[in-house]
């Protein structure tokens, strides 16, 4: 009791964990270097894949940086931002994740010796910030635009844009194949800016090459019913009737009721319940569609009724591909069968069923609108063509970025070395702390290539050197110069068309800028013991995770040295 | 004593009582509260790292928000953050200033206590020197700031930068021209009706802060429902109960007694909800806006008659929505007037970093919502912008009633530091101690701010001292090169009325916890405590 009466000052709630200073702020570094470390072999054309295995037991493979981030289920407060930063970098450009996770953690890097030093972090924060814009007025300054060519030349621009992502992924052998097919996809939507316009569906089997782009819309097959065998399977400028409409033999409404004191009525009723479907089945008809696709159930009776008229129908599509279909047919989903009028209907050059490996396939090609594309793609395995899509999907995004901004800069690490080249001439010309962290800032832009280098089993500092060298050149030349990976030397990227639009560069080095500040200028961090209502839910994963989390800082430390 | 106590009050109370045990501690845990949010002062303040009981993370240098998730317990540290949320109320903004100079005045006063000092004698001391302070700082307004154009950017900026400037240091010159430029543009006729509900903040995460804009109109969060996904200078409707057909709240079973009303049954129904919607679309509406779900039948004749259709949920937004249009929402499904429909310049779907939103502009006449979208890389940067724009806002709230300046910098607090002590001196009675001992604790600003920056505190004051005593009172601290400067120069000011706030809210903060001599606490309701750390572990 006596020490009741004398007690410590709780000031925060019992199990407040509250951690500050320099050594938080030298651990919060360590966690967001731990965490790039992951990905940081994921790099370039000659990255390796991870394999991720959660604990539902689903396995997933992939090169990708914010899906591998996005797995890896990070509790460390600090690094969630470098997470946070990958999903915004996807979000936004769609590409270069893995860059910007591993910029982010570079500039840390770097600005460890001085924290330790006891360099106060807002200086390093203030010289950062300084950098990143000028980095990004450097790189606005260099970038080609390919404004003002023929679509044609823009086409093969885009093309390259496309193959330089292409190339760091599984399915980079392809990349020809796969960067024309993606641009083709990309002008066909033309400049309205809605992705889920590009549909991207997954058959197993066969191999890349069969992948194939359906100006247009694809999907599966739908179950059907008896008589489907019936209907024809090709039309050549059918009109097509999209329906929100169930055409089968049902009840119509909830709450309605039917009494009868007359037995003799009883038919009647029956038979008005047939009229009723009759009667949709005859205006479907009427309004001289050849396709009728529907959101919702197409019964047999219907099915039937419509292989009798020589009339295609499909039921159960799933709502996507039908606002897709709508989008290129130019039709409007129906609610009503009601006052259909031929406005409302679409219409497209072929509509054929097809093969597709084990699948059968509805095809609608040729639309007018031409607001559509569908890529279907091909390939081994399941997790194969997981990874296929999801490389095709940062693909699209660097297209459609390409040709929003459309600027573009050398990829292979060429811009990084020049930035890092301007970011030091420019540090020169500073007087006290900032020059040196400026140059550290450029010497943490150097990564990129490094990294790029040992990903490959090139001597990254041979190969650096070279580089520097290079761009360290008074005429300004060696400008464009980066890595080959195809020979383990260098060259000039922008003749070897390794591209990246200006636009992905940019983000990248601004997200990891801001991300690498925040992290810099937290000195302290309280953790609040979790209420009642979130303990019982978080208990679980805070369990697994709170292990997981001390795995990878142990993991860090061991890489590290 | 205590044994009587203890026979009064059930077991398990908890009893302090003295100077030692109670008024001591007391102090002792505000002023460990106010080393946690001391280190975030000022333009170079460092971000805390605060997960909540819900696990959400903070990452902020906004004391308000800090002291709001840290979940204080002790009572009398609470009195503190009480003071904070007032000052949040009252002005938005210096509830970092509030804590942390409540925090060294009761570590002067802990000074005061040990030397001899009656707590009595320091309150009364406190209660002179703040209301000297009060005087004094009526004399260092700046001449002529009286009198400002709530409308003019360049004035309004000048007024909200120190205050933007101590949450987002560097970016505030960004962040300002948006805030004032949103600002202004919802500023009504009279500038003191302004209501900060009005400038509204979309967070959407990609880009850089060079991104963010300012939108006249609202952002929402939400695509479109219908395949109508554009539209100019159109009329609006607005329906709160949802489009679509009016069911009975009471569970009801339709009776049919023959073939032919089976057969109409649903055919009546579309043609009502046609009739309906063809009634909006008659009145002229080009835009629907729904507070409910949107049938699918009622969609179906939307898109037949090319009508927008827009959902907010929201009961709030629904009404800034009505605000921004100037409609009158109607509660259920009919023919709208023509007074109770709105105007919107452009409705747009856009997508901005991979989410799509709902733009609603609308330029004229001085419309009443104005939003600020702005863009960041992760979330928790996007919380602290948008904290740094609340903050903001609230000033220009603050300058619309009293537009007053003083000095920013750490100019003030010195020069207030140097009066006071002065009139510490003509003081006879004991309380003469409290007095200078309250000149001196405004000295905490100007060594936190240079401390934060990673100056040397001492330096930095002896010059700024020696500077106001040769008659310069508007030199400050420039945190750029670490030298003391005419703020004039730097265009730092801070509001009067913030700093008026801040520093009364702390003295009576402070005059608070040293009026409390005994503590009692009685026994927590409940069973016994679950997670009863070893003792002696919670004290770091």
């Amino acid at each position: 009791m006596s020490s009741m009466l004398q007690p410590q000052i709780i000031l925060l709630k019992e199990g407040t964990d509250t951690s500050q200073g320099k050594p938080q702020l030298v651990s919060n570094i360590n966690a967001c270097t731990a965490v790039a470390d992951v990905v940081r072999t994921t790099l370039g054309p000659r990255g390796m894949d991870k394999l991720i295995h959660d604990d539902k037991g689903s396995v997933t493979i992939s090169n990708d940086g914010a899906t591998i981030m996005k797995l890896l289920d990070i509790v460390h407060p600090a690094a969630k931002i470098l997470v946070d930063i990958a999903k915004s970098q996807d979000s936004e450009v769609g590409d270069g994740t893995t860059t910007v996770v591993l910029l982010a953690a570079e500039f840390l890097r770097e600005a460890k010796p001085f924290i330790e030093d006891g360099v106060h972090s807002q200086n390093l924060i203030r010289s950062y910030r300084t950098a990143c814009s000028l980095a990004i007025e450097k790189i606005k300054e260099l970038a080609v635009s390919i404004e003002g060519k023929s679509i044609e030349e823009k086409k093969t621009l885009l093309g390259k844009c496309a193959a330089t992502t292409l190339s760091s992924k599984l399915i980079g052998g392809e990349k020809e194949f796969f960067a024309s097919m993606v641009v083709d996809a990309v002008i066909a939507i033309g400049t309205d800016d809605r992705l889920n316009m590009i549909g991207i569906k997954k058959v197993p089997g066969g191999n890349m090459r069969d992948s194939f782009l359906v100006n247009g819309v694809a999907f599966k097959k739908t179950f059907s019913y008896a008589g489907f065998e019936q209907q024809p399977k090709k039309f050549l400028n059918p009109k097509i009737l999209l329906l929100n409409v169930e055409l089968e033999l049902k009840s119509e409404k909830e709450n309605a009721e039917i009494r009868l004191s007359d037995p003799s009525q009883y038919q009647s009723i029956v038979d008005a319940e047939w009229n009723i479907i009759y009667d949709k089945l005859d205006k479907c008809v009427q309004s001289g569609a050849k396709v009728v696709l529907s959101r919702l159930a197409i019964g047999d009776l219907a099915t039937q009724y419509f292989a009798d008229r020589d009339i295609f129908c499909a039921g159960r599509v799933a709502e996507e591909d039908l606002k897709r279909v709508a989008a290129a047919t130019g039709g409007t989903v129906q609610t009503s069968v009601n006052n259909i009028i031929d406005e409302v209907l679409g219409t497209c050059e072929i509509f054929e069923e097809k093969q597709v490996g084990n699948e059968r396939f509805n095809i609608f090609n040729g639309c007018p609108s031409g607001q559509t594309a569908t890529i279907v793609l091909r390939g081994g395995a399941d997790q194969f063509i997981e990874e296929a899509e999801r490389s095709l999907h940062d693909a699209i995004m660097i297209v459609r970025r390409a040709m929003k901004n459309s600027t573009v800069v050398a990829g292979g690490g060429a811009i990084d070395m020049e930035i890092s080249r301007y970011l030091r001439q420019h540090a020169r010309t500073i007087a006290g702390k900032s020059q040196l962290f400026i140059n550290s800032y450029a010497k943490a832009l150097e990564v990129i290539p490094r990294q790029l280098c040992d990903n490959a089993g090139f001597d990254a500092t041979d190969v650096l050197n070279k580089l520097r060298q290079k761009h360290a050149l008074p005429s300004g030349e060696g400008a464009p110069y980066g890595v080959d990976i195809a020979t383990g030397g260098i060259a000039d990227s922008f003749a070897n068309f390794v591209w990246e639009p200006a636009v992905v560069k940019i983000n990248a080095i601004n997200a990891a800028t801001e991300a690498a500040c925040l992290v810099l200028s937290v000195d302290e961090t309280v953790k609040n013991p979790k209420s009642e209502s979130a303990q019982g839910e978080a208990a679980a994963s805070a369990m697994g995770g709170r292990g997981r989390g001390g795995g990878f800082r142990g993991r860090g430390r061991g890489m590290r040295r | 004593m205590g044994f009587g106590m203890q026979s009064m009050l059930k077991e398990g109370h908890k009893h302090l009582s003295g100077l030692d045990e109670a008024v001591l501690k007391n102090i002792d845990a505000c002023k460990q509260l106010s080393t946690i949010t001391r280190t975030s002062l000022g333009p170079n303040g460092m971000n805390k790292m605060v997960i909540n009981h819900l696990d959400k993370l903070f990452v902020t240098n906004d004391a308000a928000t800090i002291v709001n998730e840290l979940e204080v317990q002790h009572p009398a540290a609470k009195i503190l953050v009480l003071a904070s949320k007032a000052q949040q109320e009252e002005i938005g903004d210096g509830a970092n200033l509030t804590i942390s100079f409540a925090g060294e005045l009761l570590q002067a006063a802990e000074e005061l206590i040990r030397m001899g000092l009656h707590p009595s004698e320091i309150i009364s001391g406190y209660t002179k020197a703040v209301n000297k302070t009060v005087e004094i700082l009526d004399e260092l307004v700046e001449e002529g700031s009286e009198n400002m154009d709530v409308r003019d950017k360049e004035q309004v900026i000048s007024r909200m930068r120190a205050a933007v400037a101590s949450k987002q240091f560097g970016q505030e010159d960004t962040l300002c021209s948006l805030i004032a430029d949103a600002c202004i543009q919802v500023c009504p006729k009279n500038p003191v009706n302004f209501n900060v509900d009005n400038v509204r903040v979309a967070k959407l995460v990609g880009g850089g802060l060079h991104n963010s804009a300012v939108v006249p109109g609202m952002v929402l969060r939400t695509d479109a429902v219908g395949t109508m996904k554009y539209i100019e200078k159109a009329k609006v409707a607005v329906f709160v109960g949802g489009v679509d057909t009016s069911a009975t709240e009471t569970k009801g079973t339709v009776l049919i007694h023959s073939a032919e009303q089976l057969e109409n049954y649903s055919k009546t129904e579309e043609a009502k909800v046609e009739e309906l919607i063809k009634a909006v679309a008659d009145s002229g509406a080009k835009v629907i806006v729904s507070g409910a779900a949107v049938g699918e039948m009622a969609l179906h004749f939307c898109e037949r008659y090319k009508l927008m259709v827009l959902k907010i949920s929201s009961k709030f937004e629904l009404r800034r929505f009505c605000r921004t249009t100037g409609s009158v929402a109607m509660l259920k499904l009919c023919q709208p007037k023509p007074d109770d429909l709105g105007y919107v310049d452009s409705v747009s779907v856009e997508e901005i970093g991979g989410a799509r939103v709902t733009i609603v502009k609308n330029e004229v006449d001085g419309n009443s919502v104005a939003t600020v979208v702005l863009r960041g890389s992760t979330d928790s940067i996007l919380d602290d912008l948008e904290r740094a724009v609340d903050d903001g806002v609230n000033t220009y709230k603050a300058m619309c009633r009293d537009s007053r300046i003083v000095p920013g910098a750490a100019a003030t607090e010195i020069e207030l530091a140097k009066r006071v002590k002065d009139f510490s001196f003509q003081e006879t009675g004991l309380d003469q101690y409290a007095i200078a001992k309250f000149a001196e604790s405004f000295e905490m600003i100007p060594r936190t701010l240079a401390e934060n920056a990673g100056l040397n505190a001492m330096e930095i004051i002896s010059s700024l001292y020696a500077e106001h005593a040769s008659g310069n009172t508007k030199v400050g601290i420039d945190l750029e090169p670490g030298v003391c400067k005419d703020v004039s120069t730097m265009r730092v000011w801070d509001l009067h009325v913030t700093k008026l706030f801040a520093l009364k809210y702390a003295a009576d903060a402070a005059c608070t916890v040293l009026r409390v001599d005994q503590i009692i606490m009685s026994k927590p309701a409940g069973g016994p405590r679950r997670d009863q750390p070893a003792p002696g572990m919670d004290e770091d």
